[in-house]
């Protein structure tokens, strides 16, 4: 169908008119990186006469855009990115191989993690790794190794290091400097072992010592180390732009963790410029050009520009000839930082190890588990998550059973034709279909067919866009929780539960808050009614990715209001995303301030549609204030509720931002809901596109029969209901 | 203008239905009407809830196509027209005002949509606010008028557009009573200064008689009975008809009629009816007389005292019976007054049809 | 003792807006002091309009305003959305709650049910279809994808508000000489103006706040929408979430507006919508 559909585009793209068009280059750098890659190509662009369109792309859409695009001839001629992705990028065909000269000034060890087999994908552009910053005001020596940095005197409330210790990438150094390594040479994963215990052993005592903050993410260590509450930073180059005029710092290598021991050993990320493909006879002709970009950008002149504008550690040795850049400390520590780093592995497993090693190193620096016991999580998620896909299975007993309904349905459909009430009621029908037909159209071709499409993906399975035929191998993996415990992690029903608890809990909150605030704010004799309503709407007005992201902030710990908030109540700070109940707690604050308002107003015009006799007359009739609400309120407003209710619990079923965005699944996954459980499938644990799919059906088989059930007890209901209410 | 086929049948009437049937879904609604209204009469369906009163109203308006028969109003069939070709205006139950517009503008709407010139259209509003006092009101909007106002300027919207023939669906029953007695007069006031034929649908017996010229009782999707208003009151053609038209309602007696007498229980009487046989007698409130010598006893239970006049509701030979007695009569429950009959009504027991002498 | 109960009364209401102005007040006071994180009171502590000006007159090399032109593109997506989805429903759901027809029941479930299928995973199909017919990397093609996507519930909605409206209204219409679309337009729809208003402005949000279709579809920087925009101050390594915060405010605020300006119709206008078979 895809194929297909490609097919099509492919044909009608082919029609038009060829044109010379400029040389489309897409990155996802921001600030002084951005600036510098400008001048760099506008500089290429005033050599050459050739024309080229650069488009700043969201990280978070990078690579769904290079996979949907590239394929259709959309994407672009050119793209950054970092190295690790090659495998992934040429298992899904979306490179050519450099073909022409390659520029001597790059070395060869920078071109090395570029090549697959005997073919270049891309020429280095800069090389980034980790190193240590250190505020020479508290520490104007360099400390010998990070032990050594926790020993040192330093002002009470400022931690010695910050770094991001439950972050694979920052970790491996530690890692590697012990021996070990994320990911063997044959793909395995390899945060298990002594080395990978005494690792987390450290981490975890230099948590509990306070050496290290907890729970420290990038923004943490960029906010303490700026305001001086940190004395050293283990970051990337990247940090340097975010700090501040006076502060005073300078960077060296990773020193070893104990005095005398072997360095930190940080991953190197060599960001390159690759050549895209282009889909088989579209070619766009302009290969020699394309090559003379990305020569350009990694080549000496353009390393000039980047390196002096971008603050880059780039890749050409001739451009450090330069004497502003040899003389540049920063530059120049971070490069023989780059020196001694370790190439990323291009497996496309390595990126999986990233989100198993982060679970199992929250396990021991959260909750205190052993870390070989929290390690051994890790393992088991990532052969989970890479288990291989289930074999192929022959098309034809679905598509004959496919059939075989199809010509019943047909069968159906004719007999039902000749019967003549149906056809009379067919011909009165007609002009309500003219009122109707473009509705449908639209809605079955945009929104009904992508949606069949998207289901049709869950008889598939293999990674990204290398699929199978499985049948219904996914629903079954799904259902029998891929032959694990059926009530153990990441299991269908566990997440099942989870999503059941959460649509219940914030259906009631959401009923309670908003039913509660519009009996109020209904009362005839409040004043501000008019001030009060506009204030309580205004989350609604919010987008909610906005507000996502201010409530995921508002819970953080250290820099958190709520835990702000506490404190300044004499509480201890709480670690919200550390145990279920309080990351449950935390998607639960944010969904409930996200949905009350709608309820209310809900509400607020049912109640206005209430008489005011009805209340008199209960009131003649000697009801109590809270007999009138149970009795006539409650009743009346069932109704109107209803459908928002049912409404309601679909959305949500499905709100996938609050949970993705506040909790992202914290801690081990636990606050996923069905939804988000199918994205991470989808996207974070190697696109298992099928098996993601079969959860979005299992998703609409679910919701649809929660409405079926409703419509049935609604009208069960309206049978027994004595006298109509008013509506 | 005039699509549609145009029968030359000149027969005179302004409106005549044959055989017009209508069925929604199992539900049969209309099983046969035929009807036919001179010229600038007034002709009132009434009937009790569900009778197809409604239906029939909304077939000749053309909200409704009837299954068969056919519609002619004037000279033309217009069975199978749209509402907008039959020149017909309607007042609604509801009045339907346009709650968007103003009352000037509710009452041009038919003529704006008729692309009437606005001088025309000018002059006709102005002429019917002033038929029915409206003139105030003509910029307010329809929330901010009383149900009284609202219902006058629902048949000013009406009159405005002069069409070949009214509708009326239950226009007062939205009213209170005093303003119902009002308007109804106001009607009839109208129906003489406009002279255009017009059908009026009403469940109230009393509305449908002091308004109609032609009354049309419809019980059960058929015609019971129809004829000038008064015709039908005195010889009601059924049971049903007796028993809907008059307040308090026909009390009824199963009888056996013999040669020149009536026996209802133990009691008997003279008729002059040749009929032979069980029978049904019928006898409105005032039918009878208290005589101490009357053959039926009435056994009082409940008393309404009216001022001019008295009802008695009770018991004769075991079957409820209402009389009305004279305004300074006045039985007490428990009481039993003696009747006789003046005038008999007499209906067959089977079918329910009168019994013609 | 009633001036206690309605101090109560009061004192309830107020905390429900702490309760709903304090995350709002969080991320304006994070965006006009984006170096110091706000406490417990949100309150800048060192005000400045930096990051917010830095965001709103980001230029590129030819000194175009981008964010201004990419507020444009934003604003002409939701409003054309909001205007498609309703051109679109309205018909369809006045058919929906007038005539009785064949299949009734069936698009009404099937109507349903898109509202449950989780959205993203038409990203790819829908993708390859708007690039088949050239709408790829155009506003137009986010325009339909949005409008269709807001379609099922706009009916849904409408459906409702037709509902409320008498039959009788558009019977005296066209017995006072109109067609059946003549009563719809000069009488029907001008008396469903709140709930067409109301309908119109979930449309508008669908597309005012819709990312990742937005992300994938569009590949040119000038016609980014303003949530594409937004997401790139949330990097790899680095965030910026001062200037995240200041954009975030210019986003709101068209929607705020709207909100204030339909809050008295929003009472009312969507009690009528129903799912009710």
């Amino acid at each position: 169908m895809t194929r297909a559909l490609a097919a099509l585009a492919l044909v009608l793209a082919s029609a038009l008119p060829a044109r010379a068009e400029p040389i489309r280059l897409w990155h996802a750098y921001g600030g002084a990186e951005e600036a510098a890659l400008r001048e760099a190509v506008r500089e290429f662009e005033r050599r050459t006469g050739e024309e080229v369109d650069l488009l700043a792309v969201a990280f978070g859409a990078y690579l769904a855009k290079l996979e949907s695009a590239i394929p259709t001839g959309r994407g672009p001629d050119v793209f950054i990115d970092a190295h690790e992705r090659l495998t992934t990028y040429v298992d899904a065909g979306l490179l050519r191989p450099i073909t022409g000269d390659v520029p001597d000034s790059l070395p060869p060890e920078s071109l090395a993690p570029l090549r697959q087999g005997d073919a270049l994908y891309g020429l280095p552009l800069s090389l980034k790794c980790a190193a240590l910053y250190l505020n020479t005001d508290l520490l104007p020596e360099t400390p010998e190794s990070l032990d050594a940095l926790a020993r040192a005197q330093l002002p009470e409330g400022t931690f010695p290091l910050v770094m991001e210790a439950e972050n694979g990438y920052y970790v491996a150094a530690i890692l590697h400097s012990l021996g070990g390594q994320l990911l063997t040479d044959e793909g395995e994963y390899g945060f298990e072992g002594e080395a990978a215990e005494r690792t987390a052993s450290w981490l975890a005592a230099r948590v509990s010592d306070r050496t290290i903050p907890d729970e420290a993410t990038g923004e943490l260590v960029q906010r303490l180390f700026a305001s001086g509450d940190a004395a050293a930073a283990i970051s990337g180059p990247w940090l340097a732009p975010d700090l501040p005029e006076g502060l005073h710092w300078r960077v060296v290598p990773l020193p070893p963790l104990q005095d005398g021991g072997e360095p930190l050993e940080p991953f190197l990320t060599v960001e390159a410029a690759f050549a895209a493909s282009q889909p088989e006879g579209d070619e766009r002709g302009n290969a020699e050009a394309v090559e003379a970009l990305i020569r350009f950008l990694a080549g000496t002149s353009g390393s000039r520009i980047r390196a002096t504008v971008g603050r880059q550690i780039v890749a050409d040795e001739e451009a450090w000839g330069d004497s502003r850049l040899g003389h540049d400390e920063f530059l120049t520590t971070f490069r023989r930082a780059a020196s001694r780093a370790r190439p990323m592995p291009t497996h496309p497993r390595m990126r999986m190890t990233f989100v198993p090693v982060q679970r199992a190193l929250r396990r021991v620096l959260r909750s205190g588990a052993p870390p070989a016991e929290a390690l051994a999580t890790g393992s088991r998620d990532f052969a989970d998550d890479t288990r291989p896909p289930p074999a192929e299975r022959d098309p034809m007993p679905l598509l004959l059973v496919f059939g075989l309904l199809m010509l019943a349905l047909v069968g159906w459909w004719i007999h039902k034709a000749r019967d003549p009430a149906v056809r009379l009621a067919i011909k009165h029908s007609i002009p309500a279909y003219k009122w109707v037909a473009h509705a449908f159209l639209a809605v079955a071709v945009l929104v009904i067919v992508p949606l069949l499409v998207g289901a049709a993906v869950s008889l598939f399975a293999g990674r990204g866009r290398d699929l199978h035929y499985v049948g219904l191998a996914n629903y079954a993996d799904i259902l029998t929780a891929r032959g694990g415990d059926l009530l153990g992690d990441r299991s269908f029903y566990i997440v099942l539960l989870v999503t059941v608890l959460w649509t219940v809990l914030n259906l009631l909150l959401h009923l309670g808050i908003g039913v509660a605030l519009a009996l109020l704010l209904n009362r005839p004799k409040l004043r501000f009614k008019g001030p009060y309503r506009v204030l309580l709407i205004l989350p609604w007005a919010v987008p909610s990715y906005v507000t996502a992201l201010a409530w995921k902030g508002m819970f953080h710990r250290q820099l958190g209001a709520v835990n702000a908030v506490i404190e300044s109540l004499g509480g201890d700070p709480v670690s919200w995303f550390a145990h279920f109940g309080t990351a449950f707690t935390a998607n639960l604050a944010t969904n409930v301030w996200l949905g009350f308002p709608f309820m209310m107003v809900v509400t607020l015009g049912a109640l206005s549609s209430i008489p005011d006799d009805l209340y008199e007359a209960a009131a003649v009739d000697g009801a109590t204030r809270w007999q009138r609400f149970r009795r006539i309120t409650a009743p009346l407003l069932v109704p109107s509720l209803a459908p928002a209710v049912v409404m309601g619990a679909v959305w949500t079923f499905n709100m996938f931002n609050v949970v993705f965005l506040v909790s992202g699944g914290e801690p081990g996954g636990s606050t996923e809901i069905l939804v988000s459980e199918a994205y991470r499938w989808a996207f974070t644990r190697g696109q298992l596109y099928g098996y993601a799919a079969a959860y979005a059906v299992l998703i609409f088989l679910i919701l649809a029969l929660w409405t079926r059930a409703t419509v049935w007890v609604g009208t069960r209901s309206k049978r027994r209901a004595p006298v109509g209410a008013t509506t | 203008m005039l699509a549609g086929p145009v029968t030359t049948k000149p027969d005179g009437n302004a409106l005549a239905l044959a055989d017009v049937r209508k069925q929604f879904g199992e539900t049969t609604v209309l099983k046969g009407i035929d009807l036919a209204a001179e010229d600038g009469e007034l002709v009132v369906l009434v009937g009790p809830s569900g009778c197809g009163k409604s239906t029939l109203l909304r077939c000749l308006a053309g909200l409704e196509t009837p299954d068969h028969g056919t519609i002619r109003i004037g000279e033309r069939d217009v069975t199978r027209l749209p509402p907008k070709e039959r020149d017909v205006a309607m007042v609604f139950q509801s009045y339907a005002l346009y709650p968007h517009l103003t009352v000037r503008r509710n009452l041009a709407f038919g003529l704006e949509l008729r692309k009437t010139p606005a001088r025309t259209i000018d002059k006709r509003v102005t002429e019917v606010a002033g038929m029915l006092g409206l003139e105030a009101l003509l910029d307010r909007y329809p929330r901010e008028l009383s149900g009284g106002q609202r219902q006058r300027v629902a048949m000013g919207r009406a009159i405005a557009r002069r069409p070949s023939l009214f509708l009326f669906d239950e226009p007062l029953s939205n009213l209170d009573a005093a303003l119902r007695t009002e308007v109804r007069i106001e009607i009839k006031r109208l129906h003489h200064q406009l002279r255009t034929t017009m059908v009026y649908v009403t469940h109230d017996q009393e509305e449908a008689m002091t308004l109609a010229d032609r009354l049309v009782v419809l019980n059960g999707g058929v015609v019971e009975q129809q004829g000038p208003a008064i015709d039908v009151y005195r010889e009601p053609a059924t049971r049903f008809v007796g028993s809907f038209l008059g307040s308090p309602a026909m009390s009824f007696l199963p009888a056996e009629a013999k040669e020149g007498t009536l026996t209802v229980g133990d009691a008997t009487f003279d008729s002059e009816s040749a009929h032979r046989g069980p029978c049904t007698v019928g006898l409105r409130t005032h039918d009878v007389v208290v005589d101490p010598d009357g053959p039926l006893t009435l056994e009082v239970r409940v008393v309404e005292t009216l001022g001019h006049a008295t009802h008695a509701h009770g018991v004769v030979e075991g079957h409820p019976f209402v009389a009305r007695l004279h305004g300074d009569q006045r039985p007490a429950p428990g009481d039993e007054v003696r009747l006789r009959p003046v005038y008999v009504h007499l209906f067959d027991p089977e079918s329910g049809a009168r019994i013609r002498r | 003792m009633k001036v206690l109960k309605s101090l109560g009364v009061h004192a309830i209401i107020l905390s429900a807006v702490a309760f709903a102005l304090y995350p709002v007040l969080w991320v304006v006071s994070l965006a006009l002091s984006p170096n110091e994180p706000p406490g417990a009171i949100p309150w800048p502590s060192d005000p400045s309009l930096d990051a917010l000006s830095e965001v709103v007159l980001r230029q590129d090399d030819e000194g175009t305003y981008l964010f201004l032109m990419q507020t444009g593109a934003s604003l002409l997506v939701a409003f054309a959305t909001a205007f498609v989805a309703i051109l679109i429903a309205t018909p369809a759901a006045y058919a929906l709650s007038r005539f009785r027809f064949v299949g009734k029941d069936a698009s009404l479930s099937a109507l349903l049910a898109t509202q449950m299928f989780p959205g993203v995973a038409a990203a790819i199909p829908l993708y390859l279809l708007l690039d088949a017919i050239g709408l790829i990397d155009h506003l137009g093609g986010l325009v339909l994808v949005y409008a269709t996507t807001a379609v099922p519930f706009a009916i849904f909605q409408l459906r409702g508000a037709f509902d409320g409206i008498p039959r009788d209204l558009e019977e005296a219409a066209m017995v006072d000489g109109a067609t059946r679309l003549q009563a719809f337009r000069l009488v029907v729809l001008p008396t469903v103006r709140p709930a067409l208003a109301v309908t119109a402005l979930f449309a508008f949000m669908t597309a005012w706040n819709e990312f990742i279709l937005a992300a994938t579809f569009l590949s040119r920087e000038e016609i980014f929408t303003l949530p594409v925009v937004l997401q790139r101050y949330v990097g790899e390594h680095r965030a910026q979430w001062g200037h995240f915060a200041a954009g975030a405010i210019v986003v709101s605020v068209p929607v705020m507006a709207l909100f204030y300006w339909l809050q008295r119709h929003l009472v009312g206008g969507l009690t009528a919508g129903g799912v009710k078979g």
